[in-house]
């Protein structure tokens, strides 16, 4: 009841601005966010690693930067692929590569560096190459161990109600 | 006249830009780090079979030739570890030309370097870590093939790039024929 007597005092009109700068910030970094991906020519230029299997280069948590472009995939890069019926993306290094004469269409082979076996056991079955429109982005930088945060909200789920939680109470009364 | 919530907003927005101009400096200029490693490949013997079962994940490989390669190896990289180095990856392809595919790049060997300890390589006689295998059955007509050594510095923060390059003509010959039967 504290709160709707404290909302009477702000106002509409004020309410309604702070309605607004908070859409703009949102849409400002949507924004961002899809111009990034457009540049880069990647779905998501922004990852976070998920799993150990190219240690010691990338950990879990690291946070990677992606840059697709539109040339074909060298042997060696490191590449983020999604393949097309399986929900996680993956990063391994590519490690064959052959390219067709006349379509360009590349056949690619990956393997983690922690891993002894190369990745055809995680492909679809069936599948022996993955293609170059699987491929999210190849690593152009990464910032380690920045992207924990996501991890430990995934594996503890109820850190993200509580975060979002805090960041609502600290909004409502931020602005005194 | 300030509350510690605002206090503590200020030095964590300041916080974060200085580690973002940090950052980006960081990245910017560790590419530039002058360093002149040494390196050097030699190709022994390049074997190919087939009619074996050499790959137990591909079902062709009865039918498809492998190549098997010695070689040797010589290379002092420890100029290329600078304070933001935190390994190196070393990898050789063979990259050759076949009918219908213009780039065939195959990686048959790779090490990750960790520290200056391990930069001296010293390899002899050592055959390819991966199966060495064209994309057809077969390696005939097969053209411009060669070895290439590379070297990724993978940093501790900041953009991966690739340097140092050395390549060695390679020649994949004929299969033998087998004495005997499978």
């Amino acid at each position: 009841m504290e709160l709707l007597s404290q909302a009477k005092k702000w106002g509409v009109r004020s309410l309604l601005i702070q309605g607004l700068t908070f859409l703009s910030v949102l849409t400002s970094a949507f924004m961002i966010w899809k111009g990034l991906s457009l540049f880069t020519n990647s779905e998501s230029p922004v990852v976070v690693v998920l799993s150990g299997s190219m240690k010691p280069a990338y950990d879990r948590g690291d946070i990677l930067f992606l840059h697709n472009g539109f040339n074909p995939i060298e042997v060696g890069e490191v590449v983020v692929y999604k393949l097309n019926e399986k929900p996680i993306p993956i990063v391994h290094r590519v490690m064959k590569v052959h390219t067709e004469n006349e379509s360009g269409k590349q056949y690619l082979l990956t393997k983690g560096d922690n891993n002894s076996a190369d990745d055809r056991g995680l492909y679809n079955p069936g599948q022996t190459w993955i293609q170059r429109d699987e491929i999210i982005g190849r690593v152009k930088g990464f910032v380690p161990y920045a992207g924990m945060g996501t991890i430990w909200m995934n594996d503890y789920p109820y850190l993200k109600t509580v975060l979002l939680g805090t960041l609502c109470v600290m909004s409502l009364f931020g602005s005194d | 006249m300030y509350n510690l919530f605002q206090r503590l907003g200020s030095i964590t927005s300041l916080a974060m830009s200085m580690f973002m101009a940090l950052l980006i400096l960081i990245s910017a200029t560790t590419p530039f780090i002058p360093s002149n490693p040494t390196h050097e490949v030699t190709l022994h013997d390049v074997k190919t079979t087939t009619g074996r079962m050499v790959d137990p994940a591909d079902r062709t490989s009865r039918s498809a030739e492998y190549a098997r390669l010695t070689f040797d190896l010589d290379a002092d990289l420890t100029s290329m570890f600078n304070w933001n180095t935190k390994l190196l990856f070393a990898y050789i392809t063979a990259d050759f030309e076949s009918p219908g595919f213009d780039t065939n790049r195959i990686v048959v060997w790779d090490r990750i370097i960790r520290n200056t300890r391990q930069a001296k390589l010293r390899l002899r006689k050592n055959h390819n870590k991966y199966f060495l295998r064209n994309y057809a059955k077969t390696f005939e007509n097969v053209r411009n093939a060669n070895l290439t050594l590379h070297i990724n510095p993978v940093p501790y923060l900041g953009i991966m790039y690739d340097k140092s390059m050395t390549t060695i003509p390679l020649d994949i010959p004929r299969p033998e024929k087998r004495a005997s039967g499978a």
